[in-house]
């Protein structure tokens, strides 16, 4: 069972914001932004704009109602600058016109008067320099300090990753349309409709019940949409209340490349501790997450990068330190993994760093050290059906990587120039949102008199497949076939108070309200029936659209049953709320239960590298994978692959340049992303018999995990890359693009 | 072939915007027939915002229009034309999400000005249905769930198409070659491949359309 959206999708029908009819009277809108990464604002010239043919209005500080603040977890960031820009794209106005072109002609003509600051760029430096976004923050477990002296190997090193664009394919995009009473209805292409709601309430001096927010579905998301879509939905809806007049705001995609955050650049020192026989003893890591100019999710994603340093294994003494810097760069922001894969890269580096000086498999170091059950994090918590040993496992033996290991080793002593690698890489993800506020959800459920339903949950369709998952909880919920439920757009008039959609965490708590509407209105019916049919309610159950007695068909079917209800004036509707029970976190003692559950797997990827040129092939990634008991296994599949992709990409191929604080990679010719010829062959696993108590119909959520398989790649070129250079030493400076290969082949530093 | 002859003003054509054409459908600038032929000079031209009058065939329909000839061929279909199967992903043809078809061969609509289409049979997601049913590629990527979030759906089944009516029976290699093009964020990839693998696995069989 796939999408929903299949047969629309392949149609090409499947409508996003910007395919949406414009309403009569329609205005564009388009942002007047910073060319500068730190400048005093000393006056905007909005006059050349206004000027210009087309152009109806332009929008700064001075004309917002509300609140100049969008800022979400802290409320550092202006929707408009007012006395200083902090990075290059950060919005001073709107100019809203006519036409799309008319617009951005009128956005180029605004005049800013700058004064220039020095401006920060390196998180390090920043650290240095103060400028931190919150307090930074400690995890400590055991007693590192004392530990080092049990240890026989003690590794440092330092660990680099760059950003990351999300790259999704549909661009921010907003439609706001002005209506009766000062309401405001915007369009969104948002992960968390209430955030915009929330934001635009606050910009537009409006309460919220005055704002609507509406998705239909997105294209592409990844955590970009998070919390950078709502400036622009914010933007569009300002701009509609002022005029009076719908307005659309779409970025291109250039404007979309310089103007909004990106996964965030992490630097780190490591040092690791090690017995001779590879178990790990003590790891002590500094993680300097470079945040961009406002706070946006940082401090969340630092804390998800503490709770995942030590990766897939069991460390006894941990000490973790993180920082978020802020710099004159855009405000990074969520992106699959959410500071995970950063801080998860350090780790393997540091496995790396001892493997090569002790003279051991990376693998054997990796085996040794993963989680067994009842294993405390650093975090405080034990792990429960800890599925690392077994996946790791098993797919060491499935796809045989001590041959694999042992194949590569023969080619790369008889080949000179072509060298292979190979590595594995395990992955243990949490699972709920760290801020455990977010882990609830609404749904509501209608059931009308011809038996269709429809489903309306807080949940964001952006190609994970929620619809489809939740369109098979609500199905075996209520006993009725899947043609005949419709998952509904997302609205915060219908789904108040939503959490985003992130956190891979969409079908567990979303699917969990559905399934509890659901059940609600499933029970309503069976007594209807039991009535009816004289048989006792503990008998009769639903499915397949029949009634069943005893298992037995009773021919009463869904379409009657429903009618007779509803002539009997029974409720077939439902509103149901679920919270996720038994998560906690204390940020006074950094300890707590802040994961409902954990998802666990192994991937083992195959490189090959030309080392005259540089370049490499990935020939091959295979994975398995805990999916729990999937709601939908094409759409698990999907995730699986489509996770490793990116994560390939960000450790390979995908280089985000800043240079003084301007993005030279702002275009996909200058930025590139896994293309089809660049995509290896995949294999993906599923664990069977996992069970999950902890979620929906013993599901598991999936969006995130696999991204951190392509963390493995890099290891794998590092061992292709020092099979031809066995006098370098590892570096570890993600991505590991042919240049920086070329570079570590031919050079000496 | 006749000189165009421009025409100052937009409003006094008839060109509507495609929110009037959305309410009414795409036909009604439309002519239901009409031999097109293929122009063989662009018209001189002057003045960018000078609207020119042209005619586009696109799945199989005739529409006549104004355009300023630096519209692109994208911009027309979309914002003249209400036909958003087509999407705009990064304009500068380097994403695929624009694929139509120009005389069976995949293009960028991005790249490709409206101007520089008339006479040519353009082919977008739209023209693709076999009648009311799923044309045989499409189905091949609804039956491989060769999709995510649906995006760049359009751009590669247009691209798919324009591979196996220029390779029948394409090798893995083919595929992966002339669907490079066409990038998928979801990574989707393996699943394309499947797609259109089958897809020409039943034209050979004579299934497909």
């Amino acid at each position: 069972m796939s999408s929903p959206d299949l047969e629309a999708h392949v149609r090409g029908t499947s409508r996003y914001i910007d395919d949406m009819a414009d309403p009569a009277g329609m205005l564009h809108a388009a942002a007047v932004t910073s060319p500068s990464p730190h400048a005093e604002l000393r006056a905007i010239d909005a006059a050349p704009a206004r000027a210009l043919p087309g152009v109806v209005a332009v929008l700064t500080a001075a004309d917002i109602p509300g609140l100049n603040q969008i800022g979400g977890i802290i409320q550092d960031e202006e929707l408009f600058a007012t006395s200083t820009v902090h990075f290059i794209g950060q919005p001073v106005a709107v100019v809203v016109a006519e036409t799309f072109h008319q617009a951005r002609l009128g956005a180029r003509a605004c005049v800013l008067d700058l004064e220039e600051l020095t401006a920060i760029f390196d998180a390090r430096e920043a650290a240095a320099a103060g400028e931190l976004i919150t307090a930074s923050r400690t995890l400590d477990t055991g007693d590192v300090d004392a530990a080092w002296a049990d240890c026989d190997v003690v590794v440092e090193g330092r660990a680099d990753t760059a950003g990351q664009e999300h790259l999704y394919l549909e661009t921010q995009a907003a439609l706001a349309i002005p209506e009766e009473g000062g309401r405001i209805k915007v369009w969104s292409s948002t992960q968390a409709p209430t955030a915009v709601q929330r934001i635009t309430a606050r910009v537009l001096g409006l309460p919220m019940n005055l704002v609507e927010v509406e998705v239909t579905r997105l294209g592409g998301a990844f955590g970009g949409k998070e919390d950078q879509a709502t400036p622009w939905a914010v933007m569009a809806a300002l701009a509609a209340q002022r005029t009076g007049r719908p307005v659309r705001l779409t970025l291109n995609r250039h404007e979309d490349m310089v103007c909004t955050g990106k996964r965030h650049p992490y630097s780190s020192d490591f040092k690791l501790g090690l017995k001779n026989d590879g178990a790990i003893v003590a790891y002590e890591v500094h993680l300097w997450q470079n945040a961009g100019a406002a706070a946006d999710l940082s401090p969340a994603i630092l804390e998800r990068s503490l709770f995942h340093a030590t990766g897939a294994y069991f460390v006894p003494n941990a000490r973790i330190h993180a920082a978020s810097c802020r710099t004159n760069l855009i405000p990074f922001t969520a992106f699959r993994g959410f500071g995970a894969p950063q801080a998860m890269f350090v780790m393997e580096a540091a496995i790396d760093r001892a493997a090569e000086v002790m003279g051991l498999s990376r693998s054997e170091i990796q085996a040794k050290n993963l989680l067994s059950e009842g294993d405390e994090f650093p975090y405080g918590m034990r792990v429960k059906r800890s599925r690392a040993r077994r996946s790791f496992n098993e797919a060491a033996g499935r796809f045989d990587l001590a041959a694999v290991e042992n194949e590569i080793a023969e080619h790369n002593a008889t080949h000179a120039v072509v060298k292979r690698g190979a590595a594995a890489m395990p992955v243990c993800f949490g699972i709920s949102f760290t801020n455990a506020v977010l882990n609830q959800a609404g749904a509501l459920v209608h059931v009308y008199t011809d038996g269709s339903v429809n489903v309306s949950t807080g949940a964001i369709e952006m190609g994970q497949g929620v619809n489809a998952k939740i369109l098979a909880v609500a199905s075996a919920a209520l006993g009725v076939p899947r043609e005949r439920i419709r998952i509904e757009n997302t609205t915060t008039r219908t789904i108040a108070n939503t959490s985003p959609t992130a956190a891979s965490s969409g079908a567990d708590l979303n699917g969990s309200a559905a399934g509890l509407a659901c059940r609600a209105i499933a029970d309503r019916l069976r007594s209807v029936a039991a009535e009816r049919l004289d048989t006792p309610f503990d008998r009769l159950s639903i499915a397949d659209g029949v009634v069943l007695a005893d298992g037995e068909p009773t021919g009463l079917e869904w379409n009657e049953l429903v009618w007779n209800a509803y002539t009997k004036r029974v409720n077939l509707s439902a509103h149901a709320h679920y919270a996720t029970p038994g998560i906690w976190y204390d940020k006074e003692t950094e300890q707590g239960e802040p994961f409902a559950y954990h998802v666990f797997g192994t991937a083992i990827l195959e490189v090959t590298v030309d080392c005259l040129r540089g370049t490499s092939t990935v020939d091959r990634v295979r994975m398995v994978h805990d999916g729990g008991r999937s709601l939908a296994p094409a759409v698990d599949l999907g995730q699986l692959e489509g996770g490793l992709v990116q994560g390939l990409g960000w450790m390979t191929m995908e280089e985000l340049v800043f240079h003084q604080g301007r993005n030279l990679s702002d275009t996909l010719s200058t930025y590139k992303i896994p293309d089809l010829l660049g995509t290896p062959v995949i294999e993906g696993h599923f664990l069977d018999d996992a069970d999950n108590p902890k979620a929906v119909m013993q599901s598991k959520a999936i969006g995130e995990p696999p991204f951190m398989y392509g963390i493995g790649v890099y290891f794998a070129l590092l061992d292709a890359l020092r099979a031809f250079r066995p006098d370098r030493k590892g570096v570890y400076d993600a991505p590991l693009t042919p240049e920086k290969a070329l570079m570590f082949l031919h050079g000496d530093r | 072939m006749a000189k165009k002859k421009p025409i100052k003003d937009a409003a006094e054509s008839g060109v509507t915007r495609r929110g009037f054409l959305g309410s009414v459908g795409a036909g009604a600038a439309a002519v239901a027939a009409g031999v097109s032929t293929r122009a063989e000079a662009i018209p001189e031209i002057t003045d960018p915002e000078e609207m020119v009058q042209i005619a586009l065939t696109v799945n199989g329909r005739l529409h006549r229009l104004l355009v300023e000839p630096r519209w692109t061929l994208l911009f027309v279909l979309r914002e003249r034309l209400g036909i958003t199967g087509t999407k705009a992903g990064c304009e500068r043809g380097e994403c695929g999400s624009c694929s139509v078809l120009i005389d069976d061969l995949p293009r960028y609509a991005c790249l490709t000005l409206a101007l520089e289409a008339e006479g040519t049979e353009i082919t977008t997601i739209e023209g693709l249905l076999d009648g009311e049913e799923l044309g045989d590629v499409q189905r091949a990527f609804a039956e491989h769930d060769a999709f995510q979030c649906g995006y760049c759906t359009p751009g590669q089944i247009v691209a798919a198409e324009g591979l196996l009516r220029a390779n029948p029976a394409p090798t893995d290699h083919e595929i992966r070659h002339g669907m490079s093009g066409n990038l998928c964020r979801c990574g989707t990839y393996q699943h394309i491949v499947n797609a259109v693998t089958h897809a020409a696995d039943g034209r050979r069989k004579g299934g497909g359309s």
